[in-house]
């Protein structure tokens, strides 16, 4: 076969179809990869979503809890018995009571007789 | 136009969906694959890795030359990659052919098998080059822009692809 011979071939080559079956194998199987390329991106951002509302909850400082404060034992003071202080004898000021204000009365003398002619009860004011 | 594309920067402005972008260029991202690797099911594999590189990066063409040379490029690397891993294999019988009387169109697809399975022999860069130059009729500027070469190293690329193909050939035809 000379070049000239071999051009032509080359260029009748040029002209072939291809075939069908492999065209359609080549759409289905972009197509297909395209989708799962896609769910993978979705199922990753999902899983990354997750990681990121998991992490947040982790992290998260939990609701302030109702404390329950312990009472603290009281302390008792000791108190010191107080250093004996020298006791003074001071002069108890007399107290002074007043004196009822004498009523001016008329003496009552109440004579009761008893049957016994012996006694006699005699009740004074 | 292509080539400028292919050196330049990518275009931002939006002129399609990324659906109406899949529609207009899988026959040539998967046709690209297929003459590189030689085999449907690799160049399948990378058909999808390529447009679903688009669709991540979220890449928006001005114009429509713009798509064919980041598709072109992206899809070349992807190749590159994959006959690091594996030699390329040969599927023999997979290209429908078109229309024609039926002793001519048996002896062009034979010419074809020859040719393919020569072009399997070929080292990866070189059997890039001849696709997107001599199949895929790009011009040695986008080419190179393609394969992130010089047009020099295309060219040579090329000339000693070609040097190898008739070489291969006209043995068999002995």
């Amino acid at each position: 076969m000379t070049e000239q011979e071999i051009r032509e071939v080359f260029r009748e080559m040029r002209e072939e179809p291809v075939p069908a079956d492999s065209l359609a194998r080549v759409r289905w199987g972009v197509e297909q990869r395209r989708r799962r390329a896609f769910s993978w991106k979705i199922a990753v951002a999902l899983a990354m979503a997750g990681c990121i509302v998991a992490g947040f909850l982790v992290i998260r400082p939990a609701k302030a809890p109702v404390r329950t404060v312990e009472p603290v034992p009281l302390e008792i003071a000791q108190v010191q018995p107080p250093e004996e202080i020298p006791v003074r004898s001071v002069p108890r000021a007399r107290r002074v009571r007043p004196r009822p204000q004498q009523v001016k009365t008329v003496p009552v003398l109440i004579r009761i007789e008893t049957p016994d002619p012996d006694v006699v009860i005699l009740l004074v004011n | 136009m292509l080539e400028a594309a292919l050196m330049g920067d990518i275009p931002r402005e939006t002129t399609g969906s990324f659906d109406r972008v899949v529609r207009q260029r899988e026959a040539q991202v998967l046709r690209t694959a297929f003459r590189i690797l030689g085999n449907w099911a690799d160049a399948e594999d990378v058909a999808q890795e390529t447009f679903l590189r688009l669709h991540k990066h979220r890449l928006t063409f001005s114009n429509d030359s713009a798509a064919a040379a980041w598709l072109y490029r992206v899809t070349v690397n992807l190749c590159f990659d994959r006959t690091r891993l594996k030699r390329p294999s040969l599927e023999l019988t997979d290209m429908p052919g078109l229309d024609r009387s039926a002793e001519g169109a048996v002896l062009l697809e034979e010419k074809k098998q020859q040719l393919m399975a020569a072009l399997a022999t070929l080292p990866t860069k070189e059997r890039a080059a001849v696709v997107l130059r001599e199949i895929e009729g790009l011009s040695t500027g986008e080419v190179a822009a393609a394969l992130g070469s010089s047009e020099v190293t295309v060219r040579s690329q090329i000339s000693k692809a070609m040097v190898k193909l008739r070489g291969i050939l006209t043995r068999e035809d002995l």
